[in-house]
């Protein structure tokens, strides 16, 4: 028998032993072939998914192939230590490290070869499906199955370069153990209280800093305070992995009352190890399931966004000017004729808006005339506005605005015509989106404004009013081409410091095309690393317990032995399992929770929504997820360590 | 009234090779006694003790441990049955590395439920008897294996149990702590009169009981109690065990004089 053919069979014959690892690196394969067949995609190559940066999908793709190296470098790790009594038979028998090097490499070639046929295969069986919850993310028209050589070279290249060079280094890199370590099985290190109080309350300290950091930032600050709280939250996570838990463990231990009761002695001495020996595992996890979590939350909060657009939004084109704008004419003109050559019907209303001074603030007030607002009104198919003279009513600037509004009642004179007027109704929908209305905007009646014949008081240093185009029309996402030209005059024109233009263009179609491709972008990378880094941090753990399983089930063994009934032992087992599923998890929720914080108010300044809805459902989903899964390992645990 | 009972046990493992291992052995053991099981490897020893244990339950016959049948009760029930009634000492002690020594001797009573002022009571009781002071607070992998067995000891004590089942106690010692261990045993027995079942390969662990039982295949062999001296109950058990290799000398090779 040659070492190649002992190779084989080992694999072959013992596949139970090596389903562990072959499944981690079948599912790394599987994800990243179904990912690399949409990269790849002729379509989004032709650029017809939209403004999707390529480069943003390579990126997401490098960190998938640097997270699934580490991955299975991790698998090959915990598989090798669980197999550490066989491999000292055989070096017993007299075969030589470098046998054993080679015998290894074969075994993973083989599996690796296995895995990424399979994976490939699999994963080619299921772009198809993929393929759908895109399209329909992306709200494409149709995103077909197609066959390329790409996908396929990058995936064996990439991953047996990947197992190739794994194995070598985790067979070299291994540490030089004596064989009689081998013999006596894999032992758990059996560390000894080497935590420091000052480093336990560090943590704590850094934790807290960094969670009030980003309650108490605003908008200006958060570019620059994002980095600290990083930096706190980091290093205080690993200090808390580190020696926190170790430091609130023995706190615990030193009461007896409490640490003595029932059988909690068993599980917390168990958690203190627990804690010391995977605390660098933890503390990756938690970053890890953060920047997971964070993936999500950012794409439930978008996605809602852009169901929002519409109702945020309910102009198709908006064209704002100076009353003595010089281009007015031309642009309109120009808009007008290609809404017509493109066929898209539209209802243009042209308003003057006045701008007076209102007694009661002494603040400038932007006043719309009553038959302009229903013209648009009528495109809507709102209800009319109608008004006496003497009669007001506040334009919303923001669904919020609506509520405060209609409880406010304000008598005002427009001090430079004298026109006493009462505002006490508000219109109650949002007829402009929030950037184009002044938030002092009001309605008064076509008598009122016809007597606004001397100009707003600041005038001529300030301008008397404005002229307001805007197009309502129904199919305002195909507008994304219309007015390109002023669009990009206009938003040249917002990169500088001061905006000098005499008009003001605004595109919802265009805006939206733009938003929707970064928010696919999100998508895709956030659903593709949440899948990876999910799947990755559960099985950390069960890598984990598989590698200490047999020192397990001696523990179990003499504790069944003592008298353990079954039911103990179950609940042995949760709290023994429990502190590893979601302590990482607890924290990395908490970081998350204050993350969105912060996140909130810099959406809240943009787009005026809340998250709290999506990203509590997001929560849910995750937690079920993550609960799912304990069971899971739990069920498996328990049925390992009852025999 | 004898603590433990056995009537024509039989055990025998079903797989792909069907094994006896157990077959008809009855004996009794009274309380106090202090009874050592002798055989060759594969004797059944560990199946016997195993069975007393109630972690394997016999193919038939049956097993009276203090008035009960065991294997009639429930799973749970055998459990709380076990963390009363029996006291467990193994070969290779079994303490669990992550608690102290202290922590390791009071967990049955962790298990039971017992108030924590019981449980210091009979430690401190314990700890005193035993000689445990000066390694109370270390962990397992810090004390040597006399330290190690005498908390094994303390641990199998701690809630007073019936009978104390010990497999090979002496087994991974030394000479000197083998003799502490066992002056430790019978003095335990004596004090407190409490009934130990001790399965051992070892001549002279097995001389420091009342009673060895001899097994052989597992079937029942033969048996001797201890007389005066202990010496020439070393020297009969010798005797047997000669007998018992059946005329080959090779299971004795091993055997030395105190």
């Amino acid at each position: 028998m040659t070492l190649h053919q002992f190779a084989y069979r080992n694999v072959v014959r013992n596949f139970r032993i090596y389903a562990a690892f072959f499944m981690a690196s079948f599912f790394s394969v599987f994800v990243f072939f179904i990912y690399s067949m949409l990269v790849f995609h002729p379509e989004i190559e032709d650029g017809l998914l939209g403004n999707v940066p390529i480069l943003g999908m390579v990126i997401a793709e490098v960190i998938l192939v640097l997270f699934s190296w580490f991955f299975i470098f991790y698998s090959m790790k915990a598989f090798l230590e669980a197999r550490g009594k066989e491999f000292a038979i055989l070096l017993h028998l007299g075969m030589e490290k470098r046998q054993l090097s080679k015998l290894i490499f074969l075994e993973t070639l083989l599996i690796g070869t296995i895995s990424i046929f399979l994976g490939m295969i699999f994963g080619y069986a299921f772009s198809k499906f993929f393929f759908m919850i895109v399209r329909e993310i992306l709200m494409l028209e149709d995103l077909p199955l197609y066959f390329s050589w790409k996908p396929f070279l990058l995936t064996v290249t990439v991953y047996s370069s990947a197992f190739i060079v794994i194995t070598k280094l985790s067979v070299n890199l291994s540490s030089e153990r004596k064989l009689i370590d081998y013999m006596k099985g894999h032992k758990n290190e059996i560390v000894h209280k080497s935590y420091s109080r000052k480093k336990a309350i560090l943590a704590m300290v850094l934790i807290a800093a960094g969670y009030l950091l980003a309650l108490f930032t605003t908008k200006a600050t958060v570019i620059s305070i994002a980095s600290l709280v990083l930096l706190c939250i980091t290093v205080g996570t690993y200090l808390f992995f580190s020696d926190t838990t170790q430091y609130l463990l023995e706190a615990i231990r030193k009461k007896k009352k409490l640490y003595w009761k029932n059988a909690n002695m068993l599980s917390i001495a168990e958690q203190t190890f627990i804690m010391k020996n995977n605390g660098r595992m933890f503390f990756i996890v938690t970053m890890v399931s953060s920047l997971a979590f964070l993936c999500i939350g950012t794409l439930a909060t978008l996605s809602s966004y852009t169901s929002q657009y519409d109702k945020l939004n309910p102009l198709g084109l908006i064209y704002k000017g100076h009353t003595d704008n010089p281009y007015e004419e031309m642009h309109i003109s120009s808009i007008v004729k290609q809404l017509e050559d493109k066929g898209l019907s539209y209802h243009m209303t042209h308003f003057d808006v006045v701008k007076q001074t209102s007694s009661f603030t002494q603040f400038e007030v932007e006043v719309f005339r009553e038959s302009d607002i229903n013209s648009l009104l009528f495109s809507y198919g709102y209800p009319m506005v109608r008004l006496l003279p003497g009669e007001a009513m506040f334009i919303p600037y923001t669904e919020e605005s609506i509520k405060e509004l209609s409880k406010t009642k304000v008598r005002t004179v427009l001090v430079e015509n004298h026109i006493p007027i009462t505002i006490d109704r508000v219109y109650p929908e949002l007829i402009f989106p929030s950037s184009i209305v002044s938030l002092n905007s009001i309605i008064i009646s076509d008598g009122d404004f016809k007597k606004l014949k001397k100009p707003f008081s600041g005038f001529p240093d300030e301008e008397p009013g404005y002229h307001l185009f805007t197009f309502d029309i129904p199919q305002w996402i195909e507008t994304t081409d219309i007015g390109l030209d002023i669009f990009r005059i206009v938003s040249n024109e917002y990169l500088k410091d001061k905006y000098s233009l005499p008009f003001y263009f605004e595109n919802a179609g265009l805006s939206y095309s733009y938003l929707l491709a970064t928010y696919s972008l999100f998508t895709l990378v956030g659903l593709l690393v949440a899948a990876v880094f999910l799947l990755a941090a559960g099985s950390f753990i069960y890598f984990k317990l598989y590698t200490n399983l047999d020192a397990e089930k001696r523990k179990f063994d003499v504790l069944k032995r003592m008298g353990l009934a079954d039911n103990e032992l179950k609940t042995l087992v949760s709290h023994y399992l429990f502190p590893q599923f979601f302590l990482p998890w607890g924290i990395a929720m908490m970081h998350i929770i204050f993350a969105f914080f912060m996140l909130q108010k810099i959406l809240q300044d943009i787009a005026n929504i809340s998250i709290v809805k999506e990203f509590v459902l997001s929560f849910v989903l995750l937690v079920l997820v993550q609960v799912i899964y304990y069971y899971l390992i739990r069920w498996r645990y328990i049925a390992h360590v009852r025999n | 009234m004898p603590i433990l009972q056995l009537k024509d046990v039989t055990k025998v493992y079903e797989g792909k090779v069907t094994h006896r291992a157990l077959n008809q052995l009855s004996f009794e053991v009274e309380k106090g006694q202090f009874i050592a099981v002798m055989g060759p490897s594969g004797s059944g020893k560990t199946t016997l003790l195993n069975l007393i244990s109630t972690i394997d339950q016999p193919t038939s016959g049956e097993i009276i441990l203090n008035g009960i049948t065991p294997h009639f009760l429930s799973k749970t029930e055998l459990a709380y049955f076990r963390r009363r009634q029996l006291g467990f000492v193994f070969q290779d002690f079994n303490l669990l590395p992550t608690l102290t020594v202290e922590e390791n001797i009071v967990l049955p009573l962790t298990l039971d439920q017992q108030p924590v002022h019981v449980m210091e009571e009979r430690l401190k009781g314990l700890v005193e008897k035993l000689g445990l002071h000066s390694f109370l607070y270390k962990r397992p992998n810090e004390i040597s294996g006399g330290q190690a067995q005498r908390t094994a000891i303390a641990r199998a004590l701690i809630h007073e149990p019936n009978i104390i089942l010990a497999d090979e106690p002496t087994g991974n010692l030394d000479s000197n702590n083998s003799k502490e261990v066992l002056d430790l045993l019978s003095k335990i027995n004596k004090e407190r009169h409490s009934t130990i079942v001790m399965v051992t390969h070892d001549p002279i662990a097995a001389s420091f009981c009342d009673r060895v039982l001899f097994i052989k295949d597992g079937e029942y062999f033969n048996e001797i109690y201890r007389d005066d001296r202990r010496q020439t109950f070393f020297q009969r058990i010798l005797n047997v065990l000669s007998l018992l290799g059946g005329g080959q000398v090779g299971d004795l090779t091993s055997i030395r004089l105190p």
